[in-house]
């Protein structure tokens, strides 16, 4: 496999915080301890990126691959994901609390522009057997898959190859009115896409 | 159909965060679930704009960015005012240092924004490296122009269903001189508008040959 560059690194950062906000978020919503969990291990994973991307952006200077004001400019957008990582954290460690949820943050959560949602894919519904490149969710719904549980397996930040299969529950995020045709395409009511 | 909100959706002009950052702060009786379903509403807004103003080397995009990390402050100060008020048992308080611990949160979220946004005025002097990563993103973000012989001309967001049939989410709409953030489902397109949005390339093509007049609807 490539040697990740510096901007791999940064990219994946970036991809990764955004993703833990999402997953942060949905936690709360639906007291899913399980999802807020992988948060913490995805702040781990973050934190990791961040230290290897220290070392890697210095080794790039040194090697005159990458100019001083370059590296800086990556390590300080990293850090601002980083720290973003920090703050998606700090909400999923609201859920693991042994302290019950107060009702208002389920409902702020709900009655924000972009909503989160949970479905369960019944076998006769159009997504089973597809990859989500095929089925092209994202564009055809505007619901993104953030997360998904296959049996007892969970698949977080989904890509195109990943395939939906009948009784999986995807965790979507995106419009109101996306929010029902996802509904209805996962429980079979429908089919178009 | 939601209720609009107060501070988005509103044609303006930028910079507005030094008035907002001078003027006191009034108790305004809100509710915590209306402070904190703004305050998530621009966390997540705001990192799409401060990505957007890096991208596009937007100056006024990143003053949006300030503007509402100042808000994001007041925010944050109005909701514990007002959870400390509500705290009557420790049960109560208990609940209720959840729900500040979210707000400090969605603060610290929207400081890291300012911050990325402030990378604009240190720019490096060799070139463009920023914008060239963020164009390798798994989502990325466009900006396009709306002709005038397009079907969206003089329609709501919220009937064109452009996020629920592109999965493209509009981040702000330049007008002329003025901008509106985080337009609403009953904002208007106009021709000449200037979409700043966000999503993956298959939904960019459908949108922009939409927004080009060269497709009649979306679907």
């Amino acid at each position: 496999m490539k040697e990740k560059t510096a901007e791999d690194i940064v990219l994946e950062i970036k991809d990764k915080s955004e993703l833990m906000v999402d997953l942060a978020y949905s936690s709360v919503l639906y007291d899913n301890k399980i999802i807020a969990e992988e948060v913490y291990d995805l702040e781990n994973a973050v934190d990791t990126l961040y230290r290897t991307l220290q070392k890697k952006s210095l080794e790039e200077v040194k090697n005159g691959k990458q100019s001083i004001e370059n590296a800086l400019t990556l390590l300080r957008i990293a850090h601002a994901g980083e720290q973003i990582a920090d703050a998606a954290q700090e909400i999923a460690d609201v859920e693991l609390r042994d302290v019950e949820l107060h009702p208002i943050l389920k409902m702020s959560i709900r009655e924000s522009d972009v909503v989160f949602t949970k479905v369960k894919v019944e076998p006769h519904s159009v997504l089973c057997g597809k990859t989500l490149g095929q089925l092209k969710l994202a564009s055809e719904t505007g619901m993104m898959v953030i997360a998904m549980r296959h049996i007892n397996k969970w698949i977080y930040g989904p890509d195109k190859n990943t395939k939906i299969t009948s009784e999986d529950i995807l965790f979507a995020k995106g419009p109101e009115d996306g929010e029902k045709h996802l509904i209805e395409l996962a429980n079979g009511t429908s089919t178009e896409i | 159909m939601k209720k609009r909100k107060s501070i988005f959706g509103k044609l303006q002009r930028t910079p507005k965060w030094k008035k907002e950052e001078f003027t006191e702060i009034e108790y305004e009786p809100k509710t915590v679930k209306e402070l904190l379903t703004e305050m998530k509403d621009i966390s997540e807004l705001i990192i799409d704009l401060a990505y957007s103003a890096i991208l596009l080397d937007n100056i006024e995009i990143a003053e949006e960015v300030k503007y509402l990390e100042v808000r994001m402050d007041k925010l944050n100060y109005e909701i514990r005012m007002i959870s400390m008020m509500a705290a009557r048992t420790k049960d109560d308080a208990e609940k209720l240092a959840g729900i500040l611990q979210i707000a400090e949160a969605a603060e610290s979220i929207s400081n890291a924004a300012g911050d990325i946004a402030n990378l604009l005025t240190l720019k490096s002097k060799t070139g463009p490296i920023l914008p060239k990563l963020l164009s390798k993103a798994e989502e990325k973000i466009f900006r396009i122009k709306v002709i005038d012989k397009s079907k969206a001309c003089n329609q709501k967001i919220g009937d064109l269903k452009i996020e629920s049939e592109t999965g493209i989410r509009i981040i702000a709409i330049r007008r002329g001189e003025c901008w509106i953030y985080n337009p609403q489902s009953d904002t208007t397109i106009q021709a000449d508008d200037w979409l700043i949005t966000r999503g993956t390339d298959d939904g960019y093509q459908e949108i922009n040959k939409f927004l080009k007049g060269e497709v009649k609807i979306l679907e």
